[in-house]
């Protein structure tokens, strides 16, 4: 009977079709850019699911604590540059340039939380915007950092033997398994004690500490845990690209994964992927005609915001959820 | 007889105003104490001295003989006092089943907060037993926020109730309710002293209720303590009945 605290739990839940249908159809697109031998749209799925990571983790803290992360690129780049730095320095492993990234990106989330935590609202958004403004310029202007031009020349990624990050569809396949596991953990994880107090704070903050918990401790560990989600996710950009360069902790980018997530259904978790795969590919598309893209995509989020408020997943979820309810409430749910 | 819970000269000041000012009184284990007094007595404002929400200016609150002057709201629930709010304080977004998961994860100490929410089985038997005891079996998969006013105040006190405190601080339970269900919860909270030996303090304005079921009343006017003893005592009080029962009919 517990499971009926879940919002929406006595029917199959529409949000998990909605995963289904994303990573299928991710790997059903997989299927058909090998058969006819793409590349260039293999790279930019790719780069829609890295980026996809980063909105995943700006959702948890958006959608679920409630807190507005304007500079969640720090950790995206922060993993970015670490990553590039082991693969060329030190060894041109995936595993290991990968935990390396983790764990720089869970220390800095410990900082960064640390500093940026006990604030709120607006305030937290404006910390969180400083710290990305500050590191981004320190790494602007370390020359050893390959201060403007960023680190280029990055070798490809050894992930198994026999496979590297320059197979175009086995590293499409390998960021989508990284991705689907970030996923399925989060999802996880927000249905335990500690992600339904997430959600507490979020509601009410006020009284969660006359319930015997100090949010701050959740609070924090929710930052760390998303620092760790975008860092992982920045490290396997330059296995992508072979390069990182500083813009991938400006503004830009943390501005773009908050409206990936806005876009894609704020506090659904799947949105983000939909998000960050509609916005990269309209990019691309719409890039392709016309180098001021950022104006288009800018009018799109102003019409979604104001058409469809809750986002892709956020509109289409419940409608789907009434379909599945009245079809488990009929008998015909298949239980 | 032991008092569970003492404060000494207890102060607190908001800008030139003294909202407590010098309070002191003992509130016995097991037994209903009441606080009562005119509006913006301090009555409030003692329960946020007593349970952590605001640090006192001045005075000590002891509680089971240790010193927990000044100690946050999530230690005080640790030490064993839990409070309810005057203005119902609840997770209006959460069904009424997750305000008490909620509420009833500290029986969990901790333990389980990264595994299924089916792991933290003391919590949810705990649960299961607040649903039946606030007759909320029909709205537990309800929205808080969309309960009515009465049912919220129950909840209110359930989500209190949850940890299992010693003590529990009732600001004004029945505020808003209908005579009916007054009469329910003032047999509710009679019932949470002599059948489950929980210590209450209890700021309530339904006098006839205070003077029903509480052990022990204290008489606040101005943030300072006018009187205190027995209901028939303070009832009788000349000073009490000037500045209290004159105002109030
Ligand atoms: N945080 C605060 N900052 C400033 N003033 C406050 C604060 N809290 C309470 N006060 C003031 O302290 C006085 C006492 O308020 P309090 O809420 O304790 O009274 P009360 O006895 O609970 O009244 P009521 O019966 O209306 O609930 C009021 O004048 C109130 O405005
Ligand atoms: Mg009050």
């Amino acid at each position: 009977m517990h499971d009926q605290a879940k919002p929406s739990a006595q029917a199959p839940s529409a949000s998990r079709y909605f995963t289904w249908l994303f990573f299928l159809g991710a790997l059903v697109f997989a299927l058909g850019a090998g058969l006819v031998g793409d590349v260039f749209f293999l790279r930019l799925a790719t780069e829609a699911l890295i980026f996809g990571g980063l909105a995943l983790s700006v959702d948890l803290l958006l959608g679920r604590v409630g807190l507005l992360p304007l500079g969640q690129a720090l950790f995206f780049g922060l993993g970015a540059y670490v990553s590039a730095l082991v693969l060329k320095e030190w060894h041109n492993s995936f595993w290991l340039s990968v935990t390396v990234s983790l764990v720089a990106s869970a220390l800095a989330g410990l900082v960064g939380g640390i500093v940026a935590i006990r604030a709120k609202g607006v305030y937290f958004a404006l910390i969180s915007f400083g710290l990305a403004q500050v590191v981004s310029k320190v790494v602007f202007n370390t020359r050893d950092l390959g201060a403007s031009d960023g680190i280029i020349g990055v070798p490809g990624a050894a992930i198994f033997p026999g496979l590297t990050s320059a197979d175009p569809i086995g590293f499409f396949l390998v960021t989508l398994a990284t991705i689907f596991g970030l996923y399925c953990g989060l999802t996880y994880l927000m249905e335990t004690p500690f992600g339904r107090q997430l959600s507490a704070i979020r509601t009410n903050e006020h009284r969660i500490p006359f319930l015997g918990f100090d949010p701050w401790r959740y609070k924090l560990l929710a930052f760390v845990v998303a620092a760790c989600i975008a860092g992982l996710s920045g490290a396997l950009y330059p296995m992508l690209r072979g390069f990182v360069s500083p813009e991938l902790m400006f503004f830009q980018v943390s501005g773009n994964a908050v409206i990936n997530v806005i876009v894609g259904g704020t506090g659904t978790l799947i949105g983000s992927l939909y998000g960050s795969t509609l916005l990269t590919g309209l990019k691309s598309v719409v890039g392709s005609f016309t180098a001021h893209h950022q104006i288009v995509i800018g009018l799109l989020f102003v019409v979604v915001v104001i058409v469809f408020p809750r986002g892709l997943i956020g509109y289409l979820s419940p409608l789907l959820q009434r379909r599945l309810s009245f079809r488990h409430a009929t008998g015909r749910g298949g239980q | 007889m032991e008092p569970i819970l003492s404060i000494h000269g207890l102060s607190v000041r908001f800008g030139a105003l003294l909202a407590v000012n010098d309070v002191s009184f003992d509130a016995l284990a097991g037994k209903i104490t009441a606080v009562i007094g005119p509006n913006g007595a301090g009555k409030s404002s003692l329960f946020n001295l007593i349970s952590g929400a605001v640090t006192p200016t001045r005075g000590r609150v002891m509680f089971e003989n240790k010193d927990v002057t000044g100690t946050s709201p999530d230690h005080m629930l640790k030490v064993g006092l839990s409070r309810s709010f005057q203005i119902t304080n609840l997770f209006f977004e959460l069904t009424v089943q997750e305000n008490l998961r909620l509420a009833a994860q500290f029986l969990e100490q901790g333990h389980g907060l990264f595994r299924p929410l089916a792991a933290s089985t003391r919590a949810n038997a705990r649960v299961d037993e607040l649903i039946v005891q606030f007759g909320l079996q029909d709205k537990a998969s309800e929205l808080a926020g969309y309960l009515s006013h009465g049912e919220q105040r129950r909840l209110e006190i359930a989500v209190s109730l949850a940890a299992r405190p010693r003590m529990l601080l009732l600001d004004e339970p029945t505020q808003g309710m209908s005579h009916a269900d007054t009469k329910e919860t003032e047999i509710m909270i009679r019932g949470l002293a002599s059948e489950h030996g929980l210590s209450i303090l209890l700021v309530e304005h339904d006098v006839d209720l205070v003077m029903n079921i509480s052990d022990h009343v204290v008489v606040m006017h101005q943030g300072k303590k006018l009187a205190e003893g027995t209901p028939a005592q303070v009832r009788s009080n000349a000073s009490v009945q000037a500045a209290y029962f004159g105002e109030h009919g």
